[in-house]
């Protein structure tokens, strides 16, 4: 081992001059003490020795007590114990200074032991101390973090142009965003606990609560366009997405939703519709109109020659003389033409005949259903609400579903278009059933501004119509596709409105 | 009916251009028993190949035509200057289509079916318009032909007489002496074939009018 002078005196220092030094120190005071007090005590006094050892082991450790034995030992031998200022030992003496030796050393062993425990304890309270201190600058470190954290999502879900929410299993108001809180006016105190969905559109609910119903069997996402109302108390229309957010068990804990303002869209896809529609009815008026030029030169052709001929043959027969042979080959003309006009006339019928007849087995309440959901934007348009009173035992019937499908929409456009300028009952009423077990009676029921006498009278013709965009062909198509399938059309005049009916028989 | 051709222009016909022959045939024997001619065509090309300025009538034609419709031969035919009269039919005339046949000159539209009368006097007036445009033009020919045989002085001696000019006005502007003007005068008059001076400034407008 190479001696290193520094770890040597380091070493001395701690093992022998600091032991030493609190040894002697508390010695010298004992000794001090020990002087005085002998004259009022007779026996060789040495308890204060004692205490001395008991000290310098306590704050010196083991080491300095047995330096304080040591030098106890030698300064009562030579101070207490006669002979007096002498190192030996009295013989009836040896006894008493092995005892306080004994006594000494184990005075020192156990202060020594307990200064010790004492430290290890101190010490392992210390560290216990540092650890506590450092868990705790960790613990409010990570809460700063998290708080943080939230304050971020917070400020993400009120920035989010959307409104948001969560609610319980069972719909009631857990969390909204600001958007939502401004939009219906209420705040979340208020909000919490409530059912948001009572800010739905009466009409929309029902749609609402059949999706969330179907997405709660399967617990899964639903999403329904619907109209919210707001502060103001108007409604518009929102695209109201959900997911679930699934328990231990797989059960639903709670559902967060998202509602997107889509009136904006809604609106520009009613004029679409709008535009569209009119566009349709341009176009039919118009191809309406080049075929009634079409049809007219057509029948004006032959009628021309027919006139032509007829005067021509006139004037050979009223010569001055007749020309007989003129004339007749004139009235021979008229005859061909006469024939030519109604082969024309026959010919421009059958483009209106279609001669190929479909016939399905078509149920014919799924035919009005499918209609119904075809027209809800159109009766939205027109604020009109759809309802169906449908018969169950209705059979299924041999019939075209597409031309019957066009009775069916034409007759409920005319029903809704009736209640476009009357304020009465919005409510557009399709309803079928079964008569005698022998045909099925189908009924589109409006409170629009009801039938004229006149207006009945002509309103299945051809070309006749009350509006003045129509062309007066609806109604007239209508009853050709009903007497096609053997059936009968016929309308009623209502104290507030009109009911048009059509009958299918079973067996048709 | 008086469409007699009396006068002298060539024999006039009525020319019809529709595509159905069964009214093509009908039209011709109802115009043929007026005692008029007729020539029928079945498109405006036909029509077109067969035309020649000599050809003197009238057309009588149907706007819905195969090719080029009615209206369209009545463009060109104006555009080419070939003065014919025309009589439109049409099964379904509206309002703006006969406004527009009329501004481009059609004697009468007619919708069909018509009257025999409407027909047979709607060609009596565009027979007429065809003759009185004849004839004046056969005039014009005459003039011109006259015209032709004047010497450069004789034709400078007559624009300064019908200007309204005096014998020894325009003596002084031509540099001559009053009798060479007077005997000038006298040569243009016989040449022209003119009566009276008042004859003759007929005649220069007639020629100078466009």
């Amino acid at each position: 081992m190479g001696a290193d002078p520094n770890r040597i005196s380091k070493w001395l220092a701690e093992f022998v001059a600091k032991p030493l030094g609190i040894a002697v120190f508390f010695v010298f005071l004992a000794l001090l003490w020990t002087f005085p007090l002998q004259h009022v005590i007779a026996y060789p006094f040495v308890f204060l020795f004692f205490g001395a050892i008991m000290c310098s082991a306590w704050f010196g450790g083991y080491i300095a007590g047995s330096m304080a034995v040591v030098l106890s030992s030698i300064v009562v031998t030579f101070f207490f114990v006669p002979p007096f200022y002498s190192m030996t030992i009295a013989r009836e003496f040896r006894s008493y200074v092995a005892a306080f030796v004994l006594c000494a050393m184990a005075i020192a062993a156990v202060s020594s032991s307990r200064r010790r425990s004492e430290s290890a304890v101190r010490a392992a309270r210390d560290q216990l101390e540092i650890r506590v201190q450092q868990r705790t600058a960790e613990l409010e470190r990570s809460n700063l973090e998290i708080t943080e954290r939230e304050r971020q999502l917070r400020l993400l879900t009120e920035a989010i142009p959307q409104q948001i929410w969560r609610t319980d299993a069972n719909g009631a108001v857990e969390y909204c965003n600001g958007n939502l809180v401004e939009y219906v006016g209420m705040d979340t105190h208020d909000l919490r606990g409530e059912v948001l969905f009572s800010f739905l559109h009466p009409e929309d609910a029902t749609q609402f609560y059949q999706n969330w119903d179907a997405a709660r069997i399967v617990n899964g996402k639903f999403e329904v366009q619907a109209r919210v109302r707001g502060v103001n108390g108007s409604y518009r229309w929102f695209l109201i997405r959900s997911n679930p957010q699934l328990g231990a068990n797989r059960e639903v804990a709670c559902w967060y939703g998202v509602h997107i303002d889509i009136e904006d869209q809604r609106q520009a896809q009613q004029k679409l519709l709008v535009a569209q529609d009119d566009l349709a009815r341009l176009s039919r008026t118009l191809s309406m109109a080049e075929m009634a030029a079409s049809i007219a030169h057509e029948i004006n052709q032959p009628l021309t020659a027919l006139v032509s001929d007829a005067h021509a043959c006139r004037r050979w027969l009223n010569g001055q003389p007749a020309n007989v042979e003129r004339a007749v080959a004139s009235s021979e003309r008229i005859v061909r033409e006469s024939t030519r006009a109604s082969e024309v006339v026959s010919r421009i019928r059958s483009l209106f005949n279609k001669t190929d007849h479909v016939r399905e087995s078509t149920n014919l309440n799924y035919l009005i259903q499918d209609l119904a959901r075809l027209l809800r934007d159109e009766a939205l348009r027109h604020d009109v609400s759809i309802k169906l009173r449908l018969s169950e035992n209705v059979p299924s019937l041999m019939l075209d579903p597409v031309q019957i499908r066009q009775v069916l929409l034409n007759l409920a456009m005319n029903g809704m278009e009736a209640m476009t300028t009357t304020t009465g009952i919005r409510e557009l009423e399709i309803s079928s059933e079964i008569l005698r077990s022998k045909e099925v009676v189908v009924t589109v029921r409006d409170h629009g501004i009801g039938l004229a006498e006149q207006v009945k009278a002509k309103m299945f013709d051809p070309f006749f119509s009350t509006k003045p965009q129509g062309t007066g062909m609806g109604l007239a198509i209508c009853r050709s596709i009903i007497e096609a399938h053997d059936g009968q059309i016929w309308a009623d005049a209502l104290e507030c409105g009109a009911a048009f009916h059509f009958s299918l028989g079973v067996n048709a | 009916m008086s469409v007699e051709t009396s006068d002298p222009t060539p024999k006039q016909t009525v020319f019809i251009v529709d595509d159905d022959p069964s009214v093509c045939e009908a039209l011709c024997d109802l115009i043929q028993s007026a005692g008029l001619t007729t020539q029928q065509y079945s498109s405006a090309e036909g029509f077109l190949d067969a035309w020649t300025p000599d050809m003197a009538g009238c057309l009588v034609l149907d706007v819905r035509l195969p090719g080029r419709s009615g209206m369209e031969l009545q463009g060109e035919l104006a555009e080419a200057g070939l003065p014919i009269p025309i009589i439109i039919m049409t099964a379904h005339g509206d309002i703006p289509m006969v406004r527009k046949a009329m501004k481009a000159g059609a004697v009468e539209f007619l919708t069909k079916p018509f009257q025999d009368e409407e027909l047979l006097q709607a060609i009596e007036q565009a027979f007429a318009m065809d003759r009185a445009r004849r004839t004046a033009k056969t005039l014009e020919d005459s003039i011109l032909s006259r015209l032709a045989i004047l010497s450069p002085r004789e034709r400078q001696v007559m624009e300064l007489v019908t200007a309204g000019m005096t014998n020894k006005e325009i003596a002084d502007s031509l540099d001559l002496r009053l009798v060479t003007v007077k005997l000038y005068r006298g040569q243009v008059m016989e040449k022209m074939k003119a009566q009276s001076l008042a004859d003759l400034v007929k005649m220069s407008e007639r020629i100078k009018a466009p």
